[in-house]
């Protein structure tokens, strides 16, 4: 079993990557796909006149401020237009997916978070509107059933809380999440770079190999949204997982190229 | 320059002209993170620990 998670960055082509995932398939291959669609829901919040706002943690970690309508926009484009079209990619080269966001059937459930810490112009402050959180629990019993009733899992954030609401979660860690949920052997975190490089943005700084060892001592080399997909490496190998690849889903066989490992492995 | 007393140790903070309401200030005397729940007139309660959990 491997989870394999896309990023919703600018350059992935999902056609390539369904194809692979369809031939993987095929040679007996059993996966769930995690997705992503920062890209899309930033340009559709564009055209609805709600533009996108990220903020910045203390200690460096960037999302996305989510309120009401924020979600709702986020909703339309992760669970509707990238979570769809993924599927029906899927269904038309013969694989059997099922399209489900976090919320459906409590497949990822956490609590939210009901106040948060940004950093904006050097100054700290508190933001309480914003619905997001992090996934505690998987819903195993839902995907085992799918897998082993022949279907193959889409999933896209947002989770559900504990109070049964709504919440963006990074969907990274989510699919790490899983992966250890699911004790899968490897997890892929694909995205529109070959990896983690130690001099962003040249990519020929390539880290190729990581040990779990030296996860603390590279942290730092990672910048933006690298810094969520190395602590969702580290979280996923702490709870078991022998194997995390940071590929690179630009390629004509992203799936594949990062199960030989291109790009950087945690191993 | 404007400012305020700490609800913890009563010492005076100073306050900026554009204090925003949610900032969190840190008390110089006895080191308390306070938040600003008001601005008219500037009300500070303690700052809610909060982890770094993130979503996308």
């Amino acid at each position: 079993m491997i989870v394999v998670k896309v990023g919703g960055s600018e350059g992935i082509n999902l056609d390539t990557l369904c194809e692979d995932l369809a031939s993987l398939t095929q040679e007996g291959q059993n996966w769930i796909l995690v997705h992503g669609g920062s890209h899309q829901t930033n340009l559709i919040a564009e055209k609805l006149g709600h533009p996108p706002r990220f903020v910045t943690s203390p200690s460096g970690y960037t999302s996305r401020h989510t309120d009401r309508q924020t979600l709702e926009i986020f909703e339309m484009v992760y669970c509707g237009q990238i979570n769809k079209g993924i599927v029906e990619r899927l269904q038309k080269l013969g694989i059997n997916a099922i399209g489900l966001s976090g919320i459906d059937g409590r497949i990822w459930q956490g609590p939210r978070k009901e106040a948060i810490r940004v950093v904006e112009n050097g100054r700290t402050r508190i933001l309480r509107d914003n619905l997001t959180g992090i996934v505690k629990e998987v819903n195993t019993s839902l995907l085992a059933n799918l897998l082993e009733g022949g279907y193959y899992p889409v999933l896209t954030p947002p989770a559900i809380s504990t109070k049964g609401e709504a919440i963006n979660v990074d969907g990274d860690r989510a699919a790490g999440a899983t992966a250890v949920a699911l004790q899968a052997d490897t997890l892929l975190l694909l995205s529109n770079i070959p990896g983690l490089l130690k001099d962003f943005p040249d990519e020929s700084s390539l880290i190729t190999h990581v040990k779990e060892s030296e996860i603390e001592s590279i942290s730092d080399y990672a910048k933006g949204r690298m810094k969520m997909k190395v602590l969702g490496a580290k979280e996923a190998m702490k709870g078991g997982v022998k194997r995390v690849i940071i590929g690179d889903a630009r390629n004509p066989n992203p799936v594949r190229d990062a199960l030989a490992g291109k790009g950087t492995v945690f191993e | 320059m404007a400012s305020v007393n700490c609800i913890e140790c009563e010492g005076e903070i100073p306050l900026e002209e554009d204090v925003m309401a949610g900032e969190i200030l840190q008390c110089p005397h006895c080191g308390s993170e306070l938040e600003v729940v008001s601005l008219d007139p500037v009300k500070l309660d303690l700052a809610p620990e909060v982890q770094e959990d993130w979503g996308e």
